[in-house]
Formats: structure tokens, sequence, C-alpha cells
């Protein structure tokens, strides 16, 4: 697979889950994002980089319908899906987490991961009243997936509420809720953030077991470069809302532009 | 054991409610007291608060016009069962019939036919209203259900002449109103052939059934795939989106459910007064109601009850009183404001009181809902919905 | 998706949206313009009753659009719309009345000022009603924002306005203590005879009265914002508060004087729409509170220009609708008008303040 990765265009040659064409947004007068191509390739782990304040998550929301763009097409497994809003495009199988998590908080964790399944589960209202035996087979079959979930990403404390839980949990449910809606692409923002290096090892392999054994392809924005380099198939560098670099985890670590775009950032920061 | 904590507290209630009809009498030879005609009226504003619930308690939505639900339903059965459409006369299972055998004038379903299409068209008018709106933030979504609940009223105050056709009769309402009643039933039943104004526990046993069929959805709906959808969408709609979940749908599902129980709520009422009037559907009835579930506890089904027969019996009883304390003690001190003041009048003063202070001591309510009074005390941010977390 | 709906509003102005915009869009401009066509008709069969209209349009749209500042500046900083206001303008009116009176909790302070009062007198009269009233509302304005709204202004935005609803009956019910549930009549202190020579069109000189004293406190109100020192404190507020905060302004201290702004601006309103009608009521509030509430919507809610604009509008949308469809349909006509601006445009049509700035997300 990571052979494959190549710089854009020659991802024709093989499946894309994603292709995004001229993304751009602009809020107010500030271009957030601007005329970017991107490709995720079938079962690919593909990062996106960049300084603080770079577009990264401002495409994410893009990707995920949270955000229209001003300008530019997303088509998603064959699939012009522009024009559709974050729901749509989560039953259509786009998956994701939130760089400040977004958990309910009031709700408990497997009740979170219950909420992520909402999509695939079919309990319509009549069933729920009248509390049928199908409503109640599917309601007992989701729980015990969600306590599957919690237990594939490592969490104990299923009926505490989100709220109450560890910073490290509370990424990784964000995670599991994500994978209750049986995503084929799933976006993490930053999921390594505020985590220690142990916690990082474990997210780190578990994002290489969501492709080996899910078969979900995989955008990442991540800071760790560490994690980086040793996951990503490719790595999408932006800067100021362009792209400015992609390829390799090591041709886009030696391409000049890159470092100039981080020690750029670096005096000034 | 744990199956007796569950059903014990709940059967205890339904038992005793049950039982009213007795312990009224009761109360009626010992010390002269009738509560059945106010209990009756509880009984429909719990009815009334617990479809609120849904939209305001369960969804986070904050409905201000809820009344326009109930008129709605009021005036179905003001239409269906009555003499008002004169031109016609239609006759389905109804319990009016005219003393010399000719035909009566006007539509006259069977009440129970006339409840469900009461139901089914409120939720129409629920969707109707709603799938344009509902993609509004919670605050101007409030204000737009304020003019819908102040549109609707005032159509109806003015709908004596449409184009030459009167729906509505203005405002002077619609009058004479069929009973719901079984006319097939024995002569031995004559309470229920054709429900009474001096026999009125047929009309209690039918809005209790009512109302327990209400809080039997309520309760099942709490825990399901779609109760789940509410607390998503109104905690985070954002997130909950990116979940999957369709915030306008689940919130759709809300208003319309909400509208249904108003509906039949309505539906009710009009039949049971006899007499639909556009005034009392104003504004402070929306108010009341939510008054309701705000003081009872959000999202909290015993709450909620709490809330309405609290409230109500604040104006059935505890009003009356103070008036006769207040106009005694005014007598006594010779002070000709206070022995003529009218308390009742003022009833809303007290409300917008209550509702200040509660919403500043105690927003989660009398019974809170666990998860409401942690949104609610939750300090960092302030989000759109009733109780919504923050919105990073 | 909430996020999504306020990007997508979040560029361009009227002619952009116009450009891209939907079916629903079109439909709403093609009513507009066909009720303006209507309007256009009936202003050529009766031009003078037309005109006459208007003018008693403007009049009742610069009353509004007072109070429709008050929604609009308390919205602009703190989110939040304080349904209390229409009940501060009843207590506006209230005191005007009381003043003119010249008895106040049974001490009869100086003798009533009448219609039959000097001219002299009537002018002070109705200034000290008007400076009165502006006071008095003016603090209870702040005072209700220290006392309900403050303590919650960490807690969810529909809890606050809960609040605000429960204040606005508190209000009421102290005005239906205060005159009875009945109206109750103003002095007529400022005429009613036509200033124009013609008795086709009519232009009175209380039309000119609450014009002449709507301009000046408009003015006003732009100089404070645009000019003082406590007039960029607000708009900072308003952008964001912890900014503003950290840069020295005290954000407590600039949201009351938002409120007190407010107030007053209710206070002047209230007399005026008392002198100007001849009477007022202890649920005047709820009405003239919507309507300005509608008025604030129509122009953005947060935009004080916008404010001004809506408040001429539905002055004379409601003028023309008590003429040609029936005042019993006015209010129907001005609530459909707020619905509708709220589902189609819920920017308004200048734009609201999150137009211009990161919006409540
Ligand atoms: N909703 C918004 N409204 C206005 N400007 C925004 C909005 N969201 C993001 N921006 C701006 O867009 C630019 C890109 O932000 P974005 O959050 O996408 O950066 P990022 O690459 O994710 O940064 P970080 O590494 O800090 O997460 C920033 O200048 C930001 O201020
Ligand atoms: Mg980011």
């Amino acid at each position: 697979m990571p052979e494959n990765a190549g710089p854009n265009g020659a991802g024709k040659a093989r499946n894309n889950i994603m292709e995004a064409r001229g993304i751009t947004k602009v809020f107010g007068g500030l271009v957030a994002v601007n005329r970017v191509d991107f490709d995720i390739p079938e079962r690919g782990i593909v990062s996106l980089i960049g300084p603080n304040g770079a577009g990264k998550t401002t495409f994410f929301n893009m990707v995920s319908g949270l955000y229209e763009p001003s300008a530019g097409s997303f088509v998603f497994a064959g699939r012009d899906v522009t024009r559709l809003g974050a729901h749509q495009r989560a039953q259509l199988g786009i998956g994701r987490t939130f760089q400040n998590i977004r958990l309910f908080g009031t709700m408990s964790a497997r009740d979170n991961v219950l909420s992520g399944m909402h999509t695939r589960l079919k309990g319509g209202i009549v069933g729920s009243i009248l509390r049928t035996p199908g409503t109640r087979r599917e309601e007992r079959e989701a729980r015990e997936r969600a306590g599957d979930l919690l237990d594939y990403v490592g969490i104990q404390g299923r009926e505490v509420f989100a709220k109450n839980l560890s910073y490290g949990d509370q990424r990784r449910l964000e995670i599991a809720r994500a994978l209750a809606s049986e995503p084929k692409l799933l976006l993490l923002d930053e999921p390594t953030a505020g985590m220690n290096p142990q916690e990082t090892a474990r997210l780190t392999d578990l994002i290489r077991r969501l492709r080996e054994e899910r078969g979900i392809s995989i955008l990442l924005i991540e800071h760790e470069m560490r994690v980086v380099m040793s996951i990503s198939d490719r790595v999408t560098v932006l800067d100021h809302g362009e792209k400015i670099s992609e390829g390799s985890p090591r041709e886009v670590r030696e391409d000049p532009k890159v470092i100039e775009a981080y020690l750029g950032t670096a005096k000034t920061g | 054991m744990a199956l007796l904590r569950r059903y014990a507290l709940p059967v205890v209630l339904i038992v005793v409610a049950l039982l009213f009809p007795l312990w009224n009498s009761f109360l009626e030879e010992t010390v002269d007291v009738n509560l059945m005609y106010p209990v009756i009226v509880i009984t429909v504003y719990i009815m009334l608060a617990l479809g609120l619930n849904i939209v305001v308690g369960f969804a986070g939505l904050l409905d201000l016009g809820f009344v326009a639900f109930y008129a709605l339903g009021a005036y179905v059965v003001a239409w269906l069962a009555s003499g008002h459409f004169r031109q016609v006369s239609v006759a389905f299972g109804t319990t009016a019939t005219s003393i010399t055998g000719e035909e009566v004038p006007g539509i006259h379903l069977s009440f129970w036919l006339v409840l469900v299409l009461a139901g089914a068209f409120t939720a129409l008018c629920g969707v109707i209203i709603g799938a344009p709106t509902l993609r509004l933030r919670g605050d101007y979504l409030a204000i737009v259900t304020l003019g819908f609940g102040e549109i609707i009223p005032r159509f109806f105050q003015n709908g004596d002449d449409l184009g030459g056709f009167n729906l509505t009769n203005g405002t002077i309402g619609i009058k004479a109103i069929d009973s719901p009643g079984f006319p097939f039933l024995p002569d031995s039943l004559s309470a229920w052939q054709r429900f009474g104004t001096l026999e009125l526990y047929p009309w209690f046993y039918t809005i209790l059934v009512m109302v327990l069929v209400t809080i039997y959805v309520n309760v099942r709906l709490q825990d399901s795939r779609l109760g789940r959808a509410w607390i998503s969408v109104r905690e985070d709609e954002t997130a909950a989106a990116a979940m999957g979940i369709n915030p306008v749908t689940t919130k759709l599902w809300a208003y319309a459910l909400g509208a249904t129980f108003g509906g039949f709520a309505g539906a009710f009422y009009g039949a049971f007064i006899k007499n639909v009037f556009p005034t009392s559907f104003s504004f402070n009835v929306s108010i009341f109601i939510l008054l309701m579930v705000v003081l009872g506890g959000m999202g909290n089904i015993y709450g909620v009850i709490l809330g309405a027969i609290v409230l109500q019996g604040t104006n059935f009883f505890l009003l009356p009183q103070i008036k006769t304390w207040v106009n005694s003690i005014g007598e006594a001190v010779g002070n000709q404001a206070l022995a003529t003041v009218d308390i009742p009048k003022y009833s809303f003063f007290i409300f917008g009181i209550m509702l200040v202070l509660m919403m500043l001591f105690r927003p989660e309510g009398i019974i809170p809902n666990r998860q409401r009074a942690e949104e609610l005390h939750d300090e960092t941010g302030s989000g759109d919905a009733m109780g919504g977390a923050i919105r990073a | 998706m909430a996020t999504g709906e306020v990007t997508k509003g979040r560029s361009g102005g009227l002619l952009e949206s116009a450009r891209a915009s939907s079916w629903q869009t079109r439909i709403a401009v093609a009513v507009t313009a066909l009720l303006l066509v209507l309007l256009f008709v009936q202003a050529v069969r009766d031009p003078a009753q037309f005109f006459s209209q208007l003018v008693i349009g403007v009049t009742n749209g610069a009353i509004i659009a007072l109070v429709a500042l008050g929604y609009t500046l308390v919205y602009g900083i703190i989110e939040l719309i304080n349904f209390a206001h229409g009940d501060n303008f009843m207590i506006g009116s209230f005191v005007g009345l009381t003043v003119l009176a010249g008895t106040f909790a049974g001490i009869g302070l100086f003798s009533p000022i009448t219609g039959d009062s000097g001219a002299f007198l009537k002018v002070v009269g109705v200034l000290l009603a008007l400076v009165v009233a502006m006071a008095v509302c003016g603090f209870v304005n702040v005072a209700i924002e220290r006392v309900a709204y403050k303590p919650l202004r960490n807690s969810p935005r529909l809890a606050v306005l809960i609040t605000a609803i429960g204040m606005s009956f508190i209000l009421q019910n102290l005005g239906l203590i205060w005159k009875g549930p009945a109206q109750v009549a103003f002095p007529e202190l400022v005429s009613s005879a036509n200033i124009l020579p013609t008795d086709a069109v009519v232009f009175r000189w209380k039309d000119l009265f609450v014009l002449g004293m709507t301009v000046p406190l408009l003015l006003g109100l732009s100089y404070f914002v645009r000019n003082t020192r406590q007039g960029k404190a607000m708009r900072a507020v308003a952008q964001d508060k912890e900014a503003a905060s950290m840069v020295g302004i005290n954000v407590n201290r600039t949201i009351s004087i938002t409120f007190l702004l407010g107030g007053i601006l209710a206070g002047a309103s209230g007399v005026m729409f008392g002198l100007f009608n001849g009477i007022t009521v202890f649920n005047v509030g709820f009405f003239q509170g919507l309507y300005a509430f509608t008025a604030a919507v129509l122009g953005g809610i947060g935009n004080l220009t916008g404010a001004v604009v809506g408040g001429f509008l539905i002055g004379i949308i409601s003028s023309m609708a008590d003429q040609y469809i029936g005042v019993e349909w006015t209010s129907i006509v001005i609530f459909s008008v707020l619905v509708l601006v709220l589902v189609f445009r819920p920017r308004g049509l200048l734009g609201d303040r999150s137009a211009v700035q990161g919006g409540g997300s």
C-alpha cells in the first residue's frame, strides 16, 4: 500500500475513497484554505500537517460537511458529496473526532457510543414505544457492540458520564463513538494531543489496527511528528491555507519549503 | 427486589389515581368538598406539560407557543363535533341526538374518532411549522414559536369571515360541543353512554387513560434510539450531525410529538368545557405550561407531573385562599385596598417571580433529571439549547 | 449543521445573496414585490389617504425604532432577547403619566398638567415626563440585568431567556397593580391639529413632535456608540468579551451601560407612545415589544442602523395593514413578518452582528 503514495494525479491509478478538488474556504476576508486538491486512497493513512492556523481543521470541517466550502468539490466513494450536510456524509461513511473534544458530556461512555451508532440502527419510534421484539433485540445487540468498541479502544468506565472520564479516555471515547458509525473514512483531528508517550504509542498502534483489521481509510491531523512519520503512507503540508508540499513522509521531511514554513512560525511564535 | 423498587412507586401512584373518584366521594361526604372538576383540569394540564416536556425537556427546544396546538386540538373538536357547520349534517357514532328525531345540523363525529383526528391534525401542523423553523438557533426558535402561538388564536378570533365563510365563529367561539360517550352501551351504564355534567367520573377516567398513555410514551422514548438522539442534539448539535444524526428531523420528531399531545389535550378540554373561545389560548397559557415543566424539572416525568399539580393547585386552591386571608386582614385593619384585592388576578406576577427564582436558584427543578442538572450547572459556557454544553 | 448555516450566511450582503438565492428567497422576493405593487395601486387610487397613513406609519415607526434599539443593543452585547424590554417600555409610559398627573404615592406634588394647561407648562410637563421616565426605565433595566441576568451569564442561553420572560411578567403585573386592567388616558398635551394647510394629507403636530424627539435621540445614540470611550468599549465587548477584558475594559460596567441606554430609549419611547396615542395599558408592552423585536430582527439584530430601518418599516407595514387589510389582522401580519424573516433571512435586511464577527459558535 504505502508504495502507491505518490504526488497528486498518480492517485488515479488506484481507487481513492475521497477526492477533493480546489477546496477553498473564506472567512470574511481571511482565506483559511486556498484551492487545495487532496486524495485519500482506499485503506490509506494520510496525514495533514502544518503550523498553527494553517487551515487543517477548517479543511477537516469541510470534508466532514460541517462547513460548506466557498469553492471546490468533494467526491466520496465515487459520489459527489459537496452539497451534502454533515449527517448525510456520516451516513455515507465519513466519521470524525474533534480537536477540542466534543463528547456528549452528560451521557455515559456507552451511550455516547450508542449515539454514534444512530445511523446504523433502525429502531423506529413505534417500535421503541411498543418495545417490539425486533427493537429490543437490536438495542441489546447494539449495547453489546458498544461494549466491544469500548474494549477495543480500551475504556473501562462504561457507565461514567463522558465529561468525568480522564483526558486520554475522552479522546479514545471520541474514536469509539466515531467507529460506531461504521465509517469507511475516519478523520482524526490531533488524536494524541495531551497524551503521554505510552498513551501516544498505544493510540498509534490502534490507528494502524483500524486499517489492518477494519479496512478503514484514515485522514490524520497531527502535531506529533514521530506519529506522523511512523504511520503515514503520505503526508500533505498546509501553510496559510495553501498546500506547500505532498509526498512520502521522508520526501516531506526533506522538503525545504516545509522546513521554512515551520521555521518561519517558530521565529514569529 | 430491583423490579419492586422500579415499579413500586408508579404502581402505587396509578392505583391512587384510579381510586380517586372513590376518595373524592368520601371527601364530599365528610368535609363537603368535591375535587372532581379541578382534578380533571389539573390532569389536562399534566398532559400538556408532559407533551411540552418532550419538546423542552428531552429535545431542549424552548417552545413559547405550545398553546397553539392546544387551541388547534380544541377547535378540531369544535368543528367536527358540534352544530357549527350547519350547512351540512353528518353524524357518525355520535352522542348528539335531536328530540324530534330529525337530522341534527352540523358535523357530529364520535369523540373518539375526533380525538384521533385532532392528534393527527396537530401533528401535521407541528411538522408544517417545525420543518422550516427548526434549523434556527434556540432563542430564535423560541420567538418563532411564540409568533405562531399568537398567530393561531388570533386567526381563530378573526376567522368568522374568511371571504364570507365562518370558520371559527370569531370571538364568540363555538358552543355546545358534543359530549364523548359510548352510545351502544346498555342503559345500566348510562353515565358512560354520554358523558354528562353531573357525573364527572367518566371524564376523569378518560383523561387519566390519556395521561397514562402519554407517560408511557414519554418513558419509552426517553431511553430509545430517538431519546439518545435528542440528548445528543441538545448537548452538541454539531457533534451529533457529525455522528450521522439529522438534527432537524430529530427535533421535528420532538416537536410533532409534543404537538400531538397538545392536540389530544385540547380536544379533550374542548369537549369537557363544551365551548371554545380564542381568548382562552393566550401567551400566558404557553408560559404557564412551560413553568410547570421548569418548576417540576425539565426532562423528569415525575417532576413535570408534580409541577402541573402544584401550579394548577395554586391556581385553584392556594390563590383564592390567599385572597380570603388578605381580604380579611384588610378588613381587620380597615385597609380598603387589601380588603378588596383580587389576588388571583395577579397570578402571573407570582408565576413570573417563580420563573425567575427557579432559573436563578434551581434551574433543574424540584425533581431534577440527572443529566439536566449536570448540564444546567455546567459553568463552562453557554450552549444553544436548553442546557446545551459548550460549543468551542 | 448549525455551524454550516452560520458560515453560509457569513459572506456577502443583500445583492450577493440574491444572486445565490434559493427558490425560497425568490418566492419571498416575488411576494414582497407583489405586495408593493398592490400598495402602489392603492397609493395611486387615493394618494391623500395613502400619504396620511404613511405619516402615521413613520411616526409609529419612530416609537418602535427606539424600543427596537434596546433589543438590538442588548442582543448585540450578550446575545439575549431581553423579553422584559417591552414591559419596561410600558413602565415608561406609566411613569410619564404619573409625572403629568403630579401625584405620586398619594402625595400631590403639583396640579396635573392637562390639555388645558398653558403652553409653557405643557412643554415643561412633557420634558419632565420624558426625563423622569428615561431615568426610571434606565434604572429598571440596569437593575434587572444585575439581579436576574448577570448571575446566569454562564448558563445556557435559553435559561436566561426564560428568566427574561419571568421578568416580563413581573413588570407587566406591576403595571397591572399600579394602574389596573383598563386602558388609561394620557392628557392631550400635543395638538392633533394638522400642520399642513390642506385637509387631504394629514401631518399633525404630534407627528412632528415624535419625529422631532426621535431624531436627536438617534443622533445622540449614534454619537455615543461611535465616538465616546464607553461606546467603543461597548463595541469591543460585543466583539469579544475576553479580549475586551484583557485590554482593560470593565465588561460588567459596559454591559450595565448598554442596559442603561436601552432603558433610556424605552422610557422616552413609552412617554411618546402615550402622548401620541392618547392611551396606555398595562400589557401594551407585550405587543409593542414584539413589534419592536420584529423590527430589530428585520433590520438585523445587533445592528443599530438595522433596528432603526426595521422600526420604520414595521411602523409603515402596520399602518398599511391597518388601512388596507383590517386592524384585526395587523398583529397577524406583523407576527408573520417576524416568522418569515427568521425563517428565510435570520440575518435581517442589513445583516446581523454575527455577520461581521465570528458568530455564536
Ligand atoms: N469559524 C471561523 N470563523 C472565522 N475564522 C476561522 C474560523 N475557523 C477558523 N478560522 C480561521 O481560519 C484559520 C485556520 O484555522 P484552523 O483552525 O483551520 O487551523 P489549524 O490548522 O487547525 O490550526 P491548529 O493547528 O491550531 O489546530 C485561522 O486563522 C482561524 O482563525
Ligand atoms: Mg486545528
